[in-house]
C-alpha cells in the first residue's frame, strides 16, 4: 500500500516537472507532435536510396573498407601496449606500486578525454588525414582497453598465481604460463568490442579529419545528395551488424 | 627431513599468529597438522616454502636453511617442494598435460618457461604422472572440465614433475567428496611410503588424519600444543588441541539459552 502510494506520488512529480518545464520554454505539446509524421515521411523520400545512388557506390564501399582498416589496426595497436601497461598496472602482477598509480592515472587521463576532442586536438599536429584518425581513435582505445585489462586482471584468483610461485616459476613465467591464459578469452572479448566501439566512431572522426567513410558521409549531406548519404547511414549499419555477429561467433568458439 | 625451529609470525601488532613453533617432519612419513581455524597451520604451511615470509626461527629441509636462501636460491629449492591447494589452483583454460608441465617451470630458464618450450621426455613424463594417478584419459582436457577430485589429482601429478623431495597440502580434501577424499588420501600415502617422500598437509577433519598419518603435530592459538605419532593421540590430547572451539562453543550455547 505504502509503495503504491510513492509510485504515484514520484509520477505525479514526474507529470509536474514536465508541465513547468513546458511553461517556461513556451513548448507546444500537440503541434510538435503533430509535425513528427511529415518530418519523417520527409527524411524516408530525401534519404532511401534511389535508382541514381547505385553510381555512388564504388567511392563509399572504398572509404567504408579504409575506415575499417583503421578501426580495426587502431585497436590492435592500443590492445598489444594496454596488455603491457595491465600487466605492469594491475594489483596481481605489478611490480611496484608506482606502476600502479602511473598507469591508473595515465588510461583514465586518455580514457576520459572524449574521441572527438582526440580528433580536433591531433589536427593540429598531423593535419587532415587518416593518421590522425588512426591516432584520435588509438589514445581512446588504449585508456580505455588498458583499464579493462587491469580489472580482467585483477579479478584473477592471486592464489593460482602463488601456486605457479610455489612452483619456483619467476615473474615473467607466472605472467605468461599463468595470467595470460586466464584472462586471454576475455581479453579477446573486450577487443572486439572495442572494434566494433571504434567503427562507429571512426564515422564521427572522420567527419573531423576529413577522412575515411565519415568525409564522405558529411560530403555528400552538404552537397544535397542525401540519397547518397543515406546509403552510408545504411551500409554503416549493415557492417556493424555484421562485425556484432562475427564477434559473437568468435566470442562463443573461444569461451 | 624437514626440521622447523622457532618460527615465529605476528601480523600487525602484537597479534601473534606462530610462537615459537617447532616440529620434525621424517621422509616416507604422512604428518598431519591439525587445529582449530585459525590457529595458524596455513600460516606455517605456507612459511615452509616461504610463501609467506615469517618473522624469526629457522626451517632445514636436509639442512639447508630456506629462509637464508636469496632470490635465485629459493626458486631452486621451491622447484623440488611440491604444493597442493584446497581450491587446486589449476591454470583453467589449460589441459591438465599442460597443468602437469608447469612444474618443471622451476628449473627452466625464463624464456624456455615463458613460452612453454618442453622436451620429449618431459612430455612422456607428464603423461606417465597422469597415469600414475589414473587420470590418462583426460590429459587433453581443459582442466575446467575436470571434476574436484580430479584437478586435485591434476595437482599432485603437476608437484610430482618438480621430482619433489616434500609435499605440502593446504588442506587437500576440503571441497572434495568422501570417495574422491579417500582416492587423493590414498595417493599421497602411497608417495610418501614409495617414493620416501616428506608429505606435510593441514587437516580439518580428524577422522582422515586419524586414518592417514603417521605424525600428528596439534597446534592452538599459534603454539604447538601436541607433537607424536598417531598411536598416542587420545581424546584428552585432541581436547588440548581443539581447546578454543569447544569454549568458543560453550558460549555460544549459552547466549542461545
Amino acid at each position: 500500500m505504502q509503495r503504491r502510494l510513492r509510485l504515484s506520488f514520484v509520477l505525479g512529480l514526474l507529470i509536474l516537472i514536465y508541465m513547468v518545464s513546458v511553461i517556461l520554454v513556451n513548448f507546444q505539446t500537440f503541434s510538435s507532435l503533430a509535425q513528427v509524421p511529415a518530418g519523417l515521411i520527409w527524411l524516408f523520400k530525401n534519404f532511401i536510396p534511389n535508382e541514381h545512388t547505385a553510381s555512388y557506390l564504388g567511392p563509399i564501399l572504398y572509404q567504408l573498407w579504409r575506415t575499417l582498416i583503421i578501426s580495426i589496426s587502431s585497436t590492435i595497436c592500443a590492445a598489444l601496449l594496454s596488455l603491457i601497461f595491465a600487466v605492469l598496472g594491475a594489483k596481481t602482477t605489478s611490480p611496484n606500486r608506482g606502476f600502479q598509480l602511473t598507469v591508473r592515472f595515465g588510461a583514465s587521463l586518455l580514457r576520459n578525454i572524449p574521441v572527438v576532442a582526440w580528433a580536433m586536438i591531433l589536427l593540429f599536429s598531423f593535419k587532415q588525414s587518416d593518421f590522425t584518425g588512426f591516432l584520435a581513435l588509438f589514445f581512446m582505445t588504449l585508456g580505455y582497453l588498458t583499464r579493462a585489462f587491469t580489472e580482467t586482471i585483477e579479478d584473477l584468483d592471486g592464489e593460482k598465481l602463488q601456486a605457479l610461485q610455489a612452483v619456483g616459476a619467476n615473474y615473467f613465467q607466472c605472467v605468461f604460463c599463468g595470467v595470460l591464459p586466464e584472462v586471454a578469452s576475455s581479453l579477446t572479448s573486450w577487443v572486439l568490442y572495442m572494434i566494433e566501439n571504434n567503427l562507429r566512431d571512426a564515422t564521427l572522426v572522420g567527419i573531423l579529419t576529413g577522412t575515411g567513410i565519415g568525409f564522405l558521409f558529411n560530403h555528400y549531406f552538404k552537397g544535397f545528395r542525401y540519397d547518397a548519404a543515406g546509403l552510408i547511414v545504411l551500409l554503416i549499419a549493415v557492417l556493424v551488424i555484421l562485425l556484432e555477429l562475427t564477434s559473437t561467433q568468435i566470442r562463443r568458439a573461444i569461451a | 627431513m624437514l626440521k622447523v625451529n622457532q618460527l615465529d609470525k605476528t601480523y600487525g601488532k602484537d597479534k601473534h599468529s606462530l610462537k615459537a613453533v617447532s616440529f620434525t617432519a621424517q621422509p616416507g612419513e604422512v604428518t598431519a597438522i591439525i587445529g582449530p581455524s585459525g590457529a595458524g597451520k596455513t600460516t606455517i604451511l605456507r612459511s615452509v616454502n616461504q610463501l609467506i615470509r615469517d618473522d624469526g626461527g629457522q626451517i632445514l629441509l636436509d639442512d639447508q636453511d630456506i629462509r637464508q636462501a636469496n632470490k635465485a636460491e629459493l626458486r631452486k629449492i621451491r622447484h623440488h617442494i611440491g604444493m597442493i591447494f584446497q581450491n587446486y589452483n589449476l591454470i583453467s583454460p589449460l589441459t591438465a598435460l599442460e597443468n602437469v608441465l608447469h612444474g618443471r617451470l622451476g628449473g627452466k630458464s625464463t624464456l624456455a618457461g615463458m613460452f612453454g618450450l618442453y622436451s620429449n621426455a618431459e612430455k612422456t613424463e607428464a603423461l606417465a604422472l597422469l597415469d600414475e594417478v589414473g587420470l590418462k584419459d583426460y590429459a587433453y582436457q581443459r582442466c575446467d572440465q575436470l571434476s574436484g577430485g580430479q584437478q586435485q589429482r591434476v595437482g599432485i601429478a603437476r608437484a610430482l614433475m618438480q621430482h619433489p623431495k616434500m609435499i605440502l597440502c593446504d588442506e587437500p580434501i576440503a571441497s572434495l567428496d568422501p570417495k574422491s577424499t579417500q582416492i587423493v588420501m590414498d595417493i599421497l600415502r602411497k608417495l610418501a611410503q614409495e617414493k620416501q617422500l616428506i608429505i606435510l598437509i593441514n587437516l580439518h577433519q580428524i577422522d582422515v588424519a586419524m586414518t592417514y598419518a603417521d605424525h600428528i603435530i596439534g597446534i592452538n592459538s599459534g603454539a604447538i600444543v601436541f607433537e607424536g605419532p598417531t598411536t598416542e593421540v587420545d581424546d584428552q590430547v585432541l581436547q588440548r588441541i581443539y581447546r578454543q572451539d569447544t569454549e568458543i562453543k560453550t558460549m555460544v550455547t549459552a547466549d542461545e539459552n
